[in-house]
């Protein structure tokens, strides 16, 4: 079958499955099994369906389109970027001018007018009217791909290891962290089937943002996602702890998201679609047409897939300049007005409003402040959700809408990323929760991957996304394993667990060394290995490129030091040493076979994940397939901080000086790192204690977490309460009083009527007719009494009217 | 011309042009002689009055629906149904056969065929004034057809007693009550005076005018009107002009009468008070819809003759004589709207509230009836649209007002009392009833998702249509205010109702009665039940109010 056929059909079944299992489950849950135990089953199997519906996609794409190594690094590297310089590619270096492209798309090689091979289409067309198409499709490239594998593995990893883990749901709870008011602790149902009825619309929402087509698909399952981690974080929904950080996740996702509708709005009117790739359509007269999509209005084909901002926005921003230009002349103009800087700012403002969505999502700086508390749910989904794909699908956002990123998003998402590094690596230097350690780690390592792609290590930033997955949920699930033993979260009260859990302690130590990408310099590492040095080695090209950016190559290679010594603080004050206390230590015991099996197998990706094999087939070579076109080459640009960015080429970075020098940073770090954390924690030549006492005011800082919780509780928290009580004096004091009093005038106005209606008119009437009842007939009553006065009303009535006329009208009309 | 061929002329126009379009009068008429011979000859008295008079209802119904079927841009036109004209005379300009006049026929046709049921299920009358009730109802109903359709001050005059008279003696038609008789009394005796006034403006009109023949009035008016030098109010003062503004009030007045509008709406609470609730449905629904289709065509009939090019001089007249009329029509409905809405906030009986509430109902309808003048000269869509207003909101009137009085009628029979407190937590034993009422109520108040807000809606959205365009501005951005805070005001009086029924606790004694029995339960469903579905699904019956808004062409 045809490729562009298979693919779609085999991801979309992919996609569903968990769909249905979710369906099948919130409906016959809690009939499957006794207490739903066989949910575990459904769940799992639809997604180890998923995982080899992707894994043969996976191999016919391989089929389709070999992974070789590319060559365009290394060896040659540096002579082509001196030709790329001498030949001056005026395309490249000034996206307000497009002359000249005729030629230079010509005198390019096969990078220049590279184009990556991408399948794309709609399913189901939900809306289509004007200009606006909303519509469920995909877009398939090697990233949707390996995503898609890397999901659904460990998605299937963390349904084996929580249909282990989540054994308690299965009867009745006992939640001794929930005290009622009389005192007694929370005594529940179990919840064992709702738990993986979510597990299972998170992967769908998941691998729908995956294989989205266009924006608005990805907005929709981005807030899936977002609805399902609430479910998950605020699965022990009676603590009190897990419902306010489910909300906090949420809340502070909204305000990322916010953002990012800004930016689907500046796209879609500007521009008129939210899709990524062009489509074919037939058009009303039959003809065969192109509409272009996000991509191409950006990077232009003809112009060699050059950054330039779209017609669409240079017209929107010359909004006034069109209406004052003949219709048929616009057209000829708008490279005058392109060259003016109109519509820079629009696509700017794109660019960063999308981000801002992944800024949310992936808890960067400054909304970093709810992936912690995040560690309130269940282990299972920390380790899926907030550490290996959800948190990164900001990451692949930011991968996938890369070729319509300006050079100054660029920076914002550089500088970003090392901010969010920076802060997270110090908290996690004094954590004492070990699933909090982690938590900072991730938000520290979303960092690195945010940095990578601001500096244009595309394929860095991803790599790095797809072998963090690996490590990180494994280092999660050891954490899991470690807390299922010792029931309990905080390191000071482990120790000495290695002899009690073995593998355990080496899967976790696999971990560490693998996130501080250790390895054997030039020769060969764990999989951190490769994709950090990439990383460090693309900052440090950008650095020399941009002198007065150097601090983000700093920003990266001090964040390699700090992951370091907290990842190996975290591992001695767990596995090394003398047990701290006793009581743990002797209930400590090694975790289930079931708990253990995925362990193992995520070890073993750790370490191999980063690794090329002879003939070029490995990750880093695989994402080089879906390179978006026009960022192969060195590229310049920039306005928005009055400056001139220059974007190296990745291919640069692999070779030298840049590959040597990174390489030799990492290992230094690293090795620091780890020798300082041995010192501390393992010989006790440095007491922690002391230096703790000697840095009280930092250590106290960073122990409170840089105070960002407290900030935003006076910034955000305590106004919006403030405005809501006054809004809500406001509509106590003066709108209820208000209308309380309209009604009591109304009240008092329809009682003087009603009163005069009864009182003058049925009360003279009724009165004579009552006080003339006793005396004469009926007959005579209504003759004298009321009737008179009706029948005088009328007379009066229409006297009424023409004097009414007569004077009223001509004095108010007659003008 | 010799007196034959006149008066070939004359039969040959009855024959064959007057009489096939008068069918449903004529099938009403030949209703009443059945029911009466019924009564009379002792081979058919085995026959149920009413029955009877179903049955001939429902032929006239079929009829007006082939009639309003027939005319031309019909939504659903009728299959092989010959094509009746869009607008002709009847009866040698006595009467006129136009969209309005079918669409009014119609709806009391329909309301008949509702209206009927509903008399038998609640029992009054009784089988011994059966054959007297349905032959005043028919005969009623006969004169506001005939209102409706009216073309001549003399036929208006004919016609307005025809509705009327029977009217006096239905509501006196529980013998042997005193508030009964008292009220059919009243009721005579201000209709005697309303009546007489009326025909004082009349003879004023038609001895200026010399005519009686509404467009040959009008172009009088507009001629004579136009013909004044200075603007029509600084010539008020003096000559026919006055004469004619004086005729026109007393014309207005007798109008206003039969519509309740404030200032002739004295009888009407004591009126409804005391009849049966059952004659007080028939005189707030299908004697409104008469009053208020006549009222349209007394205004528009004088007001209006054609474009500049048809009226010629006369035009400029007549817009003179429209903007009188919008005034006067439209402060009646400002005033007329406000004091039925208050007055009915303190009212303790059901049937007095939902006569203020008629009141207010009348108010709301003039509303629009001043929009339609206002836009008559202006924006002939518009003025079309605001028609069809007003028409639709006499379509959906019919099922709430007549659900009202029909819940009034059910109750009464259950609780044997009428007054409000009676009501008093009888959500406990008759959730059904009470939801009907929540319905019927909130419909009247004319909040979503129900007909009243439609209809409400639409008579508002023609105001704001005549604010942007029509010369009348300032007033009806004061109807459109006034329009507003009485729908809010009457918000307090129907809730207060259903507060009643829900929450307050039940009395002591009530006595334990039946609940309520499929067919009242039947009958309060059919009427209902449209009440729900016309405020989502209006377009069909709003396709015939259009229908009915080309009658100004």
């Amino acid at each position: 079958m045809d490729l562009a056929t298979l693919l779609p059909q085999l991801l979309g079944i992919a996609w569903l499955l968990p769909l249905a299992s979710f369906v099948l489950i919130l409906f016959f849950g809690p009939k499957m099994g006794p207490h739903g135990r066989n949910a575990a089953w459904v769940a799992t199997a639809a997604i180890v369906t998923s995982l080899v519906l992707s894994l043969v996609a996976f191999v016919s794409w391989l089929g389709a389109h070999p992974v070789t190594a590319v060559h365009h690094g290394g060896d040659h590297g540096a002579a082509h970027a001196s030709d790329h310089a001498a030949a001056g590619h005026s395309d490249a270096s000034d996206h307000g001018e497009a002359s000249g492209h005729g030629d230079a798309a010509a005198s390019h090689d096969e990078r220049g007018v590279h184009a990556p091979v991408a399948y794309s289409g709609d399913w189901y067309t939900l809306y289509e009217g004007g200009r606006l198409k909303l519509s469920i499709g995909w877009y398939v490239d090697s990233l949707t791909i390996l995503m898609f594998v890397l999901v659904t593995f460990i998605a299937t990893c963390i349904h084996v290891y929580a249909s282990g883990y989540m054994h308690d749901e299965l009867h009745d709870v006992t939640d001794h962290e929930v005290t009622l008011a009389d005192g007694h602790h929370l005594h529940r149902a179990g919840r064992f089937p709702r738990f993986f009825q979510a597990l299972s619309l998170f992967c769908f929402s998941m691998m729908g943002i995956l294989i989205a087509g266009n924006l608005a698909m990805v907005f929709i399952f981005w807030e899936l996602v977002g609805i399902c981690s609430w479910f998950l974080i605020g699965f022990y929904y009676e603590r009190q702890s897990a419902s306010t950080a489910a909300n906090k996740a949420f809340i502070v996702n909204r305000v990322g998201d916010f953002g990012m509708l800004i930016g689907l709005m500046a796209l879609w009117g500007a521009l008129g679609t939210l899709h990524f790739a062009d489509a074919k359509v037939v058009g009303a007269d039959g003809q065969a047409a192109t509409v272009p999509g996000l991509f191409s209005l950006v990077r232009p084909a003809e112009s060699g897939h050059a950054l330039r901002v779209p017609d669409g926005m240079v017209k929107f921003a010359a909004a006034d300049k069109v209406a004052r230009t003949p219709v048929a002349e616009v057209a000829g103009k708008i490279e005058a007005w392109r060259a003016e800087g109109l519509g820079r700012w629009l696509l700017f403002i794109a660019g960063v409003g999308i981000f801002c969505g992944c800024v949310g999502k992936s808890a960067q700086f400054p909304l970093s402040v709810w992936l912690p508390d995040a560690m309130e749910g269940p282990t299972p989904v920390s380790a899926l959700v907030h550490s290996a794909t959800m948190v990164a699908a900001g990451v692949y956002l930011v991968g996938r809408f890369f070729p319509v990123l300006s050079p100054d998003v660029l920076l914002v998402i550089a500088y970003t990323g090392a901010i969010t590094l920076f802060i997270a690596a110090t908290i996690a230097l004094v954590a004492n929760d070990i699933k909090r350690v982690l938590a900072y780690s991730t938000v520290s390592q979303l960092g690195y991957m945010m940095l990578a792609l601001g500096v244009g290590g595309w394929v860095a930033g991803l790599f790095h996304l797809v072998t963090h997955a690996f490590f990180k949920s494994l280092l999660f699930l050891c954490s899991g394993s470690v807390i299922h033993a010792c029931h309990t979260n905080d390191m000071r009260k482990m120790g000495g667990l290695a002899k009690v859990m073995p593998y355990t302690a080496g899967t976790m130590l696999v971990g560490c060394l693998a996130i501080i990408g250790a390895g054997i310099p030039f020769v060969i590492g764990l999989s951190g290995y490769y994709s950090k040095d990439s990383i460090l080695a693309q900052a440090l090209s950008f650095s020399q490129a941009n002198p007065r950016h150097a601090i983000l190559f700093y920003a990266v290679a001090g964040g390699a030091f700090l992951t370091a010594f907290y990842m190996f603080r975290l591992w001695f004050m767990t596995f090394a040493g003398k047990a701290r206390d006793h009581h743990v230590h002797e209930h400590a015991h090694e975790s289930p076979q079931v708990m253990v099996m995925p362990l193992l197998v995520l070890a073993v990706l750790a370490v191999v994940a980063g690794w090329t094999l002879p003939g070029g087939f490995g990750i880093a070579n695989l994402l080089e397939q879906s390179r978006p076109a026009g960022t192969v080459d060195t590229t310049t640009g920039g306005f928005a901080f009055g400056q001139t960015l220059t974007i190296p080429a990745e291919y640069l970075s692999h070779g030298e000086p840049f590959h040597a020098t990174a390489t030799w940073t990492a290992f230094a770090t690293a090795l620091g790192g780890v020798l300082l954390a041995a010192a501390m924690y393992v010989w006790r030549v440095i007491s922690p204690a002391a230096v703790a006492m000697v840095f009280r005011p930092v250590y106290t800082f960073l122990a409170n977490r840089w105070y960002f919780d407290e900030l935003y509780h006076a910034l955000f928290v305590v106004p919006a309460h403030g405005l809501a009580a006054t809004a809500s004096g406001i509509d106590q004091g003066l709108i209820d009083p208000f209308l309380n009093g309209l009604a009591w005038v109304t009240r008092l106005v329809a009682g003087i009527d009603s009163w005069i209606d009864r009182t003058l008119v049925d009360g003279l009437v009724n009165a004579t007719a009552a006080a003339t009842w006793s005396a004469g007939t009926r007959l005579k009553v209504l003759q004298t009494g009321s009737l008179r006065q009706y029948v005088a009303f009328i007379a009066i009535g229409t006297v009424a009217l023409f004097v009414i006329a007569s004077l009223f009208f001509r004095a108010s009309l007659a003008g | 011309m010799d007196l034959g061929s006149l008066l070939t002329g004359a039969i040959s126009d009855t024959l064959d042009v007057s009489l096939p379009l008068f069918r449903v009068e004529l099938t009403l008429a030949a209703t009443i002689v059945l029911v009466l011979l019924c009564r009379m000859l002792p081979v058919l008295r085995w026959l149920d009055s009413g029955l009877v008079a179903l049955g001939g209802v429902a032929f006239a119904l079929w009829y007006a629906w082939c009639d309003l079927r027939g005319l031309p841009g019909a939504p659903w036109p009728a299959v092989a149904a010959a094509a009746v004209p869009a607008s002709r005379e009847l009866f040698g300009g006595l009467l006129i056969f136009d969209p309005l006049t079918a669409f009014i026929r119609f709806l009391l046709a329909g309301f008949l065929v509702l209206y009927i049921p509903f008399t038998k299920i609640s029992g009054i009358p009784d089988r011994e004034d059966g054959a007297d009730f349905y032959t005043l109802v028919l005969g009623a109903s006969l004169g506001m057809c005939l209102m409706a359709s009216s073309n001549h001050l003399l036929m208006l005059f004919m016609a307005v007693e025809m509705a009327s008279v029977p009217s006096y003696a239905l509501v006196g038609i529980l013998k042997g009550r005193k508030a009964s008789s008292e009220a059919a009394l009243k009721y005579v005796v201000y209709g005697a005076g309303a009546a007489g006034v009326m025909l004082y403006g009349i003879s004023l009109l038609a001895g200026v005018l010399g005519t009686c023949h509404f467009p040959s009035m009008a172009a009088e008016l507009g001629s004579i009107v136009g013909e004044s030098p200075e603007s029509f109010y600084a010539a008020a003062s003096t000559g026919p002009i006055m004469v004619l503004a004086l005729g026109s009030l007393m014309l207005a007045a007798g109008l206003a009468f039969k519509l309740s509008a404030v200032p002739f709406h004295f009888w009407c609470p004591d009126v409804l008070e005391g009849a049966a609730a059952e004659v007080g449905g028939f005189l707030s629904v299908a004697s409104k819809a008469a009053a208020v289709a006549l009222a349209l065509r007394v205004a528009f009939g004088l007001g209006w003759l054609g474009g500049e090019e048809i009226a010629g001089a006369s035009a400029l007249g007549l817009a003179d004589v429209r903007h009188f009329a919008v005034y006067l029509i439209g402060l009646m409905a400002a005033v007329t709207c406000t004091l039925g809405n208050l007055a009915a906030y303190g009212q303790t009986n059901m049937k007095r509230l939902l006569a203020y509430s008629t009141i207010a109902h009348a108010g709301y309808l003039l509303m629009g009836v001043a929009a339609a003048v206002a836009l008559r000269g202006v924006d002939p869509e518009g003025c079309r649209r605001a028609v069809a207003a007003i028409a639709f909101y006499l379509g959906t009137y019919v099922f709430m007002n007549l659900g009202a009085f029909a819940l009034v009628a059910v109750l009464r029979n259950q609780l044997r009392s009428e007054e409000i407190a009676a009501y008093a937590g009888l959500v406990r034993t008759s959730p059904g009833l009470v939801v009907a009422a929540a319905a019927v109520l909130v419909s009247l108040i004319g909040l979503p998702p129900l007909a009243g807000f439609v209809s409400k809606f639409l008579v508002f959205a023609s105001i704001v249509e005549a604010i942007s365009v029509a010369a009348e501005r300032p007033l009806m951005l004061v109807l459109l205010v006034v329009g507003g805070i009485n729908t809010v005001i009457s918000l307090f009086y129907y809730l207060r109702v259903l507060k009643v029924m829900t929450f307050d606790p039940p009395p002591e004694d009530r006595i334990a009665t039946p609940s309520t029995v499929w067919l009242p339960g039947a009958l309060i469903t059919a009427l209902v039940v449209p009440v729900v579905v016309l405020g989502v699904f209006w377009s069909g019956l709003y396709a015939y109010a259009q229908l009915a808004g080309t009658f100004a062409s």
